[in-house]
């Protein structure tokens, strides 16, 4: 099977805007989520600044700079017939919903146009998983044959109908969140923009492969046996490399029923011994954009020789004995898992792996 | 390859009653979510072991629209008291996971947004699915309802083999 | 109260899209959760929330305490007419 790589990587975010930023406020522990007073009620959320901006869509602003970052580093052309591009978000430019056609496919071939991609965008708007689906995507039009590069890019902005539907689902936290901590009582809500250009050239970082799969359960609620997450985890294992396998970065909500349903796939999947870190205690749920960032800043740990601390996180309140890192510790792995799951019962896994040509 | 599809402006709980009967959460899905779960209904009622739990399909699900209906509908209880049972279905992927719960398919369910709909984009997008090792078949929909009452809706049962030949 | 279960019965079978049910087909001391009764799940909790809300002024702040009020008909009857705004 044609092996795929991350040539380039671009990120726009309240704590940096740069892999190597965002990376360096992790270990910090130096998060943007702060409480907005009023939405009409108020919430907890990691918002990027809009000052100076005054185009049309700032949704569509963020997606193109996290893109341009990443074909730059990639010094990718992408107006060839062999360039490809897949957007994830979930909810796009839905603040205009009353006054502009909101439609996803619209807002991809502007974000397309903007960067000088001439193939067709596909967007793939699969939950709180899409940025890992449209990770796959990516590695599966490579392995089509019909793509040399395709970039990958995910995007999410906040906007009141966004806040209050979770609201009204009671999933907010009103304080900073704690992933897998027994004090846990909810998600926040984050923006960003992160983007990954993937190229069968070789690189240091290869996407092994990866998986979506449903719980079949219930659209909203977890399930309880960890299904989709745990067959997810289950169509990578046989291609792990166990002993190099630095840690799991998980979804880690924080809200109760999701951190309670990863710890049991993990215990299914006989990852209990492996560290587990999340990242949503800095920047909150990114959406759309959350399993491309939280990809890019745990590459960005691994070549550091380092699993990151979970921000949030002191004491393990999940059913079963999952080795979450409160602080930063060493590790030698050259492989990470990453794990997503999403309403409509979708799950995500993907296999990353160091050993490419730098 | 299986192929079903409901008329625009269809009755679609006479469809249900119809086609299904057994189901009532019915009641409470978007109209992207009824088109999915009816189109199913139709292309694999006589199936044989039909309720078994299985990974080996997949759901892929493909719009321009996604779930803009209901986005308005939830849009609209936002002025007074936002309805936590319209915003749930303000995902496009919520048809595919209904369609997953009702049949009990453990696979893969994605939802696609494409510019139109445009056979040569869709069904190569269906066959790169079909990389996933585990995917044996998989319920192919284009459903794309820009309001509650016009609507194409249109789905193919597919076969590993039918696809990859 | 016999009219407030009532009244309370046709809201619920609007406010969650109960098809076909009539306030008769209601026990209003069937449970309404689980798997006897009406069947209902984690959704349904929060949009009675919003019921109560919108049609009583009555404010829960969380799914658990929902799962006290709206153990049956007759129970969520009570609770409405001893804690309404409006």
């Amino acid at each position: 099977m044609t092996k795929v790589f991350c040539t380039g990587c671009g990120v726009v975010t309240p704590v940096g805007n740069t892999p190597e930023a965002v990376f360096l406020a992790v270990r910090a522990g130096r998060s943007a989520l702060q409480l907005y007073p009023a939405q009409p009620e108020p919430y907890m959320a990691s918002l990027l600044s809009r000052e100076g901006f005054n185009g049309p869509s700032f949704f569509e602003h963020i997606a193109v700079e996290a893109a341009r970052k990443a074909v730059a580093q990639a010094g990718l052309d992408p107006s060839g017939p062999r360039v490809g591009m897949v957007l994830s978000t979930i909810k796009g430019n839905v603040e205009q919903i009353d006054s502009e056609d909101v439609s996803l496919a619209a807002a991809a071939i502007r974000i397309a146009a903007k960067l000088g991609v001439t193939s067709k965008p596909v967007v793939v708007s699969n939950a709180c998983i899409s940025g890992l689906a449209a990770l796959i995507q990516g590695m599966r039009m490579l392995r089509s044959g019909a793509y040399d590069h395709v970039i990958v890019v995910g995007a999410e902005v906040q906007s009141r109908f966004i806040v209050t539907g979770f609201q009204s689902l009671k999933a907010l936290s009103l304080q900073a969140c704690k992933p897998f901590d027994a004090a846990r009582d909810g998600l926040n809500l984050g923006e960003a923009a992160a983007a990954m250009v993937l190229s069968t050239q070789n690189s240091l970082w290869e996407l092994v492969d990866g998986a979506v799969r449903n719980d079949a359960n219930h659209i909203s609620g977890p399930s309880r046996t960890g299904e989709g997450s745990y067959n997810a985890l289950k169509y990578l294992l046989p291609l792990v490399n166990r002993e190099q396998l630095a840690f799991v970065n998980v979804h880690g909500t924080a809200t109760r029923y999701n951190d309670e349903m990863e710890a049991i796939a993990l215990d299914r999947a006989g990852l209990l011994d492996v560290p587990v870190n999340a990242l949503k205690g800095i920047f909150g749920h990114t959406m759309g954009a959350a399993g491309i960032l939280e990809s890019i800043v745990s590459m960005q740990a691994c070549d550091a020789g380092m699993v990151l601390p979970t921000q949030g996180f002191s004491e393990l309140g999940v059913s079963r004995p999952v080795r979450v890192s409160a602080q930063e510790m060493p590790t030698n792995g050259t492989e990470f898992i990453k794990l997503l799951s999403g309403f409509g019962g979708v799950n995500g896994a993907l296999l990353f792996r160091k050993g490419g040509a730098r | 390859m299986k192929h079903v599809s409901i008329p625009s402006g269809a009755d679609l709980g006479a469809l249900y009653r119809q086609v299904a009967g057994d189901y009532p959460k019915f009641f409470k899905m978007d109209v992207l979510s009824k088109l999915g779960f009816l189109l199913t209904e139709m292309l694999v009622a006589d199936e044989t072991d039909r309720f078994q739990p299985r990974e080996d399909r997949a759901v892929l699900v493909f719009s321009r629209e996604g779930c803009v209906a209901n986005d308005r509908h939830y849009a609209a209880s936002m002025a007074d008291f936002p309805s936590p049972a319209l915003f749930v279905y303000t995902l496009p992927n919520i048809v595919a996971g209904e369609i997953a719960i009702r049949n009990k398919y453990a696979g893969e369910t994605s939802a696609y947004v494409l510019e139109k709909y445009d056979e040569e984009q869709l069904w190569a997008l269906v066959r790169e699915a079909f990389q996933d090792r585990c995917t044996q078949s998989a319920v192919v929909a284009w459903i794309d309802c820009p309001s509650d009452t016009v609507w194409q809706a249109d789905a193919w049962l597919v076969s590993r083999e039918e696809i990859l030949k | 109260m016999n009219e407030l279960i009532n009244e309370l019965k046709l809201k619920v079978i609007e406010a969650l899209n109960l098809e076909g049910m009539t306030p008769e087909d209601i026990d209003e001391n069937a449970p309404l959760f689980g798997d006897q009764g009406l069947g209902l799940d984690s959704i349904d909790v929060l949009e009675l929330i919003v019921l109560l809300e919108k049609n009583y002024g009555i404010r829960l702040a969380t799914p658990q305490e929902g799962k006290e009020v709206f153990k049956s008909m007759a129970v969520m009857a009570e609770y409405v007419a001893a804690n309404r705004k409006k």
